[in-house]
Order: C-alpha cells, then sequence, then structure tokens
C-alpha cells in the first residue's frame, strides 16, 4: 500500500478513489470495512450476505466516489448509511427476516483484533452504552427497533402497541439526546 | 413538498426515522422532497446518521478474502489492507458518567474579559462558503434572530472563529480563520453552560472548517482551546484560547 494513503484524510481518500488510485480504495477499506461488515451482519445475520453488501458498497465508492460530500458528514457515516439501507432493503424484501428471529449464529472468530481495535472499542463502547441509558426505554426499543430491527417507525409502533405518531417522535427525540450525551462525553460525533 | 406549518412539523418528526431508513416509500419521497428545500432538516438528518454511525460500531472486523474479491471486481489486484485504524477520539477510563468538568475558572473569567471584546461580524458575504447544505444551515441558523452569536477571539493571536446556536440547541462553529494546528494537537470546544459549568462541547482536529455540536439549556459562553490530541475531558488549557460570549 502507498505510504502517502496511511495517513491522509478520508475527504483525501476519497479525492484519490476518484483519480482512480486504487491504494487509495483499499486504506479506505482498511479503515471502515469492519464497521460496515459488522453493522450488515447484525442486521442481516448472514456472514455471506454481510459480504455481499461490504463488497457493494466499496465498488460503488469505487464507480461513485463523487456522491460522498465530506461537508456532510464523514466517509464512515456515508458508508454506514449505505450498508445500512441496502441491508434493510434485504430485510424488507423478506430475503433475509426469516433468519433474524433465530438464534445468533455462532460468532465467528475474527483474526487482527489489534490494540488500537480494543482502545476504539472500549472506549466508544462505554460512552454509546452510557449514552443509551440516558434514553427513555420508548426511546431506546424505537431506536433499536428502526435501526437494527429494519422496521420502519410504523412497524415499529405495532411492534410496541404504540401509535405511530409517538414512535416517531421517540426516534427523533432518542438521536437527539444520544448525540448530546456522546458531545459532552467528549466524543467527536461528525467530524473525521 | 411541505406547506403549512402543521405539514412542517409533521415532516420534522419524520427525519429521525427518515435517518434510519424507518420510513415507507411514500414518507420517503415526502422527507426528500422536504430536505430539498430546507438545508436545517438536511443538517438535521446528517446529525442523526453521524450518531447512527456511533451506534453501528462493532469492533468487527471484514472478513480477509473480502478485499480480494474487491479488488478483483474493479480491476488490478492492490495491496490486502491492514488493520482497521482507530478512531483519534477523547479517552478517560474513568469518566463513568457524561464528561463534565468542573468549573474551569479561567473560562469564566476570560469569558467575562471576552464582553469588551465582542464584535458582531456579519460573514454573509463571505465569498467562498460553499454551497452545500450545512453552509446553508449555518446561514438559515444565522438568519433566525433567536439564534446566539458570538466571535471568539484571542488576547495576542490572530484568528477567530464564529459560532452561531439556534434556538433548538443546534450549534455551528465557523472555524476556518484559526490558525492550523501542529498534527499532534486539537482544537476543543468548551461552553459554559446553565449553573457556570464548563462543559466540553467537541473535539474538532488541527484545521477545523465548519464544525457542529449540540447543547442543552443556556449558554453563556463558548470557549475554543488548543489541546494535545486526542483532547481532554476537563480543565482545558487556558493559553491561547478563543473566547467569545453571549
Amino acid at each position: 500500500m502507498r505510504r502517502e494513503y496511511t495517513d491522509a484524510s478520508d475527504a483525501a481518500l476519497v479525492v484519490s478513489i476518484g483519480r482512480y488510485q486504487q491504494a487509495a480504495l483499499a486504506e479506505a477499506y482498511r479503515r471502515h470495512a469492519g464497521a460496515t461488515f459488522g453493522l450488515a451482519k447484525r442486521l442481516l445475520n448472514d456472514h455471506a450476505r454481510a459480504e455481499e453488501i461490504v463488497q457493494e458498497v466499496f465498488v460503488r465508492l469505487w464507480n461513485e466516489p463523487n456522491r460522498y460530500d465530506p461537508e456532510r458528514g464523514t466517509l464512515r457515516s456515508f458508508l454506514l448509511a449505505h450498508t445500512h439501507g441496502r441491508s434493510v432493503d434485504l430485510i424488507r424484501a423478506d430475503a433475509a427476516r426469516r433468519n433474524r428471529e433465530e438464534k445468533e449464529a455462532r460468532q465467528q472468530a475474527v483474526g487482527g483484533y489489534d490494540i488500537s481495535h480494543e482502545v476504539w472499542d472500549l472506549a466508544l463502547a462505554g460512552h454509546v452504552r452510557e449514552a443509551m441509558e440516558t434514553l427513555q426505554p420508548g426511546e431506546r426499543e424505537a431506536i433499536e427497533l428502526a435501526y437494527f430491527g429494519g422496521l420502519t417507525y410504523k412497524e415499529a409502533a405495532e411492534r410496541l402497541g404504540e401509535p405511530e405518531g409517538t414512535v416517531k417522535s421517540r426516534i427523533r427525540s432518542g438521536l437527539k439526546r444520544l448525540r448530546g450525551e456522546l458531545v459532552q462525553a467528549g466524543v467527536s460525533v461528525g467530524s473525521d | 413538498m411541505a406547506g403549512s406549518a402543521g405539514d412542517t412539523y409533521e415532516l420534522d418528526e419524520l427525519l429521525g426515522a427518515y435517518a434510519l431508513d424507518a420510513v415507507d416509500a411514500d414518507d420517503r419521497r415526502r422527507v426528500e422532497d422536504y430536505l430539498e428545500v430546507s438545508p436545517r432538516a438536511a443538517a438535521e438528518v446528517q446529525a442523526h446518521r453521524e450518531v447512527a454511525t456511533m451506534l453501528a460500531f462493532t469492533g468487527m472486523d471484514a472478513p480477509d478474502d473480502l478485499w480480494g474479491r474487491i479488488a478483483g471486481e474493479i480491476g488490478e489486484q492492490a495491496p490486502p489492507p491492514g488493520p482497521e485504524l482507530a478512531k483519534v477520539m477523547s479517552l478517560d477510563d474513568h469518566s463513568r458518567r457524561r464528561a463534565i468538568s468542573k468549573v474551569v475558572p479561567w473560562i469564566v473569567s476570560a469569558a467575562a474579559a471576552a464582553v469588551i471584546a465582542f464584535v458582531a461580524i456579519g460573514l454573509a458575504d463571505r465569498a467562498d462558503a460553499p454551497n452545500e447544505p450545512l453552509a446553508n444551515a449555518v446561514e438559515v441558523a444565522r438568519a433566525d434572530r433567536d439564534s446566539l452569536t458570538t466571535v471568539l477571539v484571542a488576547d495576542g493571536t490572530e484568528g477567530s472563529a464564529e459560532a452561531i446556536i439556534d434556538q433548538d440547541g443546534h450549534g455551528y462553529v465557523l472555524a476556518r480563520d484559526l490558525p492550523t494546528l501542529q498534527e499532534d494537537e486539537t482544537y476543543q470546544l468548551w461552553g459554559v453552560v446553565n449553573d457556570g459549568q464548563v462543559i466540553s462541547l467537541g473535539i474538532f482536529g488541527p484545521n477545523p472548517e465548519i464544525e457542529t455540536f449540540t447543547v442543552e439549556g443556556e449558554v453563556s459562553a463558548l470557549a475554543i482551546t488548543i489541546e494535545q490530541s486526542p483532547g481532554v475531558i476537563s480543565d482545558g488549557n487556558p493559553d491561547g484560547a478563543f473566547v467569545g460570549t453571549f
């Protein structure tokens, strides 16, 4: 891998990807593929489909790098939004929904979990867990069903036995509260 | 498309669900029409997605052979990437709860002094302002008479930053005019809130441009300090701090 990309910003990487520098895409993959795969795997509970989603997301970044606008958010957020959207498409097509209710498949041991992962994981996970604890129970349930369950807010409302408007509002207020809590915890939300 | 105030309220309420892909096709179209005409709403959706990014992190690695398939699909084989980098962020194992610092007297004192230096700078004519949703959101917030605006300046240091907080507590810092720091340094934003507490509102890195934050309650002053990366939980460095009051 070309050394200069390891220190490049995400925005600079995407510029280089636009110039067909495959090493820049490799660096973007190195930084963000774990998160995208983890999200797709959690949503779909299907290793192979999660791989397909990740492949699609990074090939799309290669083919259409101009779709990413650094002024509108981080590259990780952009890639995860695409990952989430595609995963939800699959869930709603009922291709994966049946499997999602089954017990979580045995976790496959994945190598390369280094100290930097652990630092990030522990620190961020702790902050996120604490932030989630500040939510009202209804907010937390609504966000979990919508984001990790792949349900629409209307479906989530039906599942929870709550009015649709209530669930819709709880998702929004919960996300705002989470952001405030994370920012107050010193977590940089939305900057590279 | 949003029409009446009621429509706007309803669409605003949908923004969280939209950001999480939790709307049906009809709602999606309505929200996307709305986002075309409301930079504030577009900025809110992006903010929600950044929060979702935090929720999504699992610490998992992608399978070893996946990169090879991607590289094969796009063309020539590239060198295999290594493990994911750690994200720069504020760390403190002891911060079990939110990282609200103790009152930092210097910021409060500096904020009082900064009242004298406060000047209202109109940046509406900034020629190089990008025509992007975030920049538009800044303009909308600035134009709202209910928003708070201040300019953060430092004694003896060139450069300044403009901060705007709208009535919903969404904040923007236009920090392009701050001096670029060393790579191992970062700007950190602090707010003096409610009863005089000083809280960290964000870490901007060494070369910030337009940065966002949120804050609840009343804010009497903001300060931007220069810290060693990745920033600190409390007790910011007073040397060279940029301070502005509301």
